[in-house]
């Protein structure tokens, strides 16, 4: 089974590198559900389904898993704000955006890992798998607001700014998954490390970016614009980078990934 | 006194206030890192506790804490002015569900970081509790003895711990107040004070010990009430999703 599940693995990774391909020659699927995304969707969910039932907790722990789990919301996000004709033009970076976390995942190491008895709570898969689910939207946020500043779009521009909200919700309810478990866990809802401080940092840039849209045209503001929206939008997915890899790869936290 | 609660209530404070805290905790991030013999044991203790040992001893790498707590500060002041400001204007015109989210979200928030402010000054923490099996110990100064009547393990080939668990007994002079089994997740909790089993192993004379913090964070339990509000009032905000101004 082991064996299989890795087959499932690089299925998926082919069929993510087929939509990239794909759409950098401009082949386009004729619906979201024929595409090679949707595909790899399906495989990846098999084998993340597999790995789960092989390791007996979720595949949310260490590198391997956070970059795969990462990989595989971002393609959720492609069909849960990308699902239109006008929007489907955002697929081309995105697929790119799926694509490259699963092929980082590919040079790790596959091996499945026992759990810290910590980790072995229903509270890790809700934290970890709302927060790469928000991670995954944010990542159709740059996807689309790349889109909306290259050829606009109205309703391009709606979707971004969708993801901004949806990604932020479900970052938010990650968050407070996170706190009620530090606190059994660890005996503080909160913690300093860059990892608590980087998630605030990244929640409170997108708390603040859904309400840039409310301040009154003219009202002293530097020119806040849909354009300046798209491109704080874009913006975010670094933030959240900094925040998923940034801060376990370059700086000491006892909180990783 | 007008200028002022404009100020407060503007969404302009609101984003400006939201960017210096991403910049001060970006540097706080970094910062933490350059200087553990400042910032190593800022959970060992209370934050209030912590500053007031270090918070003031050396203002250029703690910085970027004053930055992050004034940018707290004026995000709560801010979340309540427009709040309060903009209750009236919906109670004056028609309230709807929809209209009233935002501003139930405003009050979660608020309320997260009121009690936080309670757990940072009247909270405690005691670390490092170490007891041998059979042995007693006393915890920080809450008057409680703390005794680890026994400790089982259980190791994967590799070393990993699978599983581990603390038997134990609280006293206040010798009359048990408390007993129960601490292991990963299941705290023991008395009178506000949550018993955590941080770490074990052998004495040199090969008995097992234990190593417990004890903690107590008076504001958790508005912390968890006004996050699950927020997080309620979130979801709600997304249904109908289609909105015009998403």
């Amino acid at each position: 089974m082991f064996g299989l599940h890795l087959v499932l693995f690089w299925l998926s990774l082919f069929a993510y590198g087929a939509e990239a391909g794909l759409q950098l020659g401009n082949v386009f699927p004729g619906s979201p559900f024929r595409s090679a995304l949707f595909g790899g969707v399906v495989l990846h969910s098999l084998f993340l389904a597999l790995r789960w039932a092989l390791s007996g907790h979720a595949p949310m722990a260490g590198l391997f898993e956070s970059l795969t789990v990462f990989s595989f919301c971002s393609a959720l996000a492609a069909f849960l704000l990308c699902r239109t004709e006008e929007t489907r033009a955002a697929w081309k970076p995105l697929s790119l955006l799926v694509a490259l976390p699963q092929a980082g995942a590919a040079l790790l190491d596959k091996r499945l890992t026992p759990l810290y008895p910590a980790l072995d709570t229903p509270w890790f898969a809700t934290h970890v798998g709302l927060s790469f689910l928000g991670y995954g939207i944010f990542a159709a946020g740059l996807a689309l607001a790349w889109v909306y500043l290259k050829q606009g779009g109205e309703e391009v521009y709606r979707a971004g700014a969708r993801s901004a909200l949806y990604g932020f919700s479900a970052f938010s309810a990650g968050m407070v998954c996170g706190g009620i478990w530090a606190y059994y866990a660890w005996g503080s809802y909160w913690i300093w490390t860059p990892k608590e401080i980087w998630s605030v940092v990244l929640w409170l840039y997108f708390a603040t970016l859904t309400h840039l849209k409310f301040i009154p045209a003219g009202s002293g503001w530097p020119g806040w614009s849909r354009r300046m929206e798209m491109g704080a939008t874009a913006a975010g997915y670094f933030v959240m980078l900094a925040t998923f890899l940034g801060v376990s790869l370059l700086l000491r936290s006892s909180h990783s990934f | 006194m007008k200028a002022l609660w404009r100020f407060l209530a503007s969404l302009k404070t609101c984003a400006w206030t939201g960017l210096a805290f991403c910049l001060a905790g970006a540097a706080g991030s970094v910062v933490m890192g350059r200087y553990p013999e400042l910032f190593s044991d800022m959970d060992a203790q209370v934050l209030a506790g912590w500053f007031a040992q270090k918070g003031w001893i050396a203002p250029w790498p703690t910085l970027w804490l004053y930055g992050l707590l004034l940018a707290t500060g004026l995000m709560a002041a801010n979340a309540a002015c427009c709040t309060a400001e903009r209750l009236v204007q919906i109670f004056r015109g028609k309230a709807t569900l929809r209209r009233l989210l935002p501003h139930v979200m405003h009050l979660a928030f608020l309320g997260v970081v009121l009690s936080h402010l309670v757990s940072s000054v009247y909270g405690d923490r005691i670390p490092g509790v170490a007891v041998p099996q059979g042995g007693f110990a006393p915890v920080g100064s809450t008057g409680w003895i703390l005794s680890l009547d026994r400790f089982d393990a259980a190791m994967a080939p590799e070393g990993y711990p699978k599983d581990f668990a603390a038997t134990v007994t609280l006293f206040r002079g010798t009359t048990p107040v408390a007993r129960g089994i601490v292991r990963a997740n299941e705290p023991l909790f008395h009178e506000g004070y949550g018993i955590y089993i941080k770490n074990f192993g052998a004495t040199p004379w090969g008995a097992p010990f234990a190593v417990f913090d004890a903690n107590r964070d008076p504001g958790a339990a508005p912390i968890l009430v006004s996050s699950v509000l927020f997080t309620v009032a979130n979801l709600i905000y997304l249904f109908p999703a289609r909105r015009e101004d998403a």
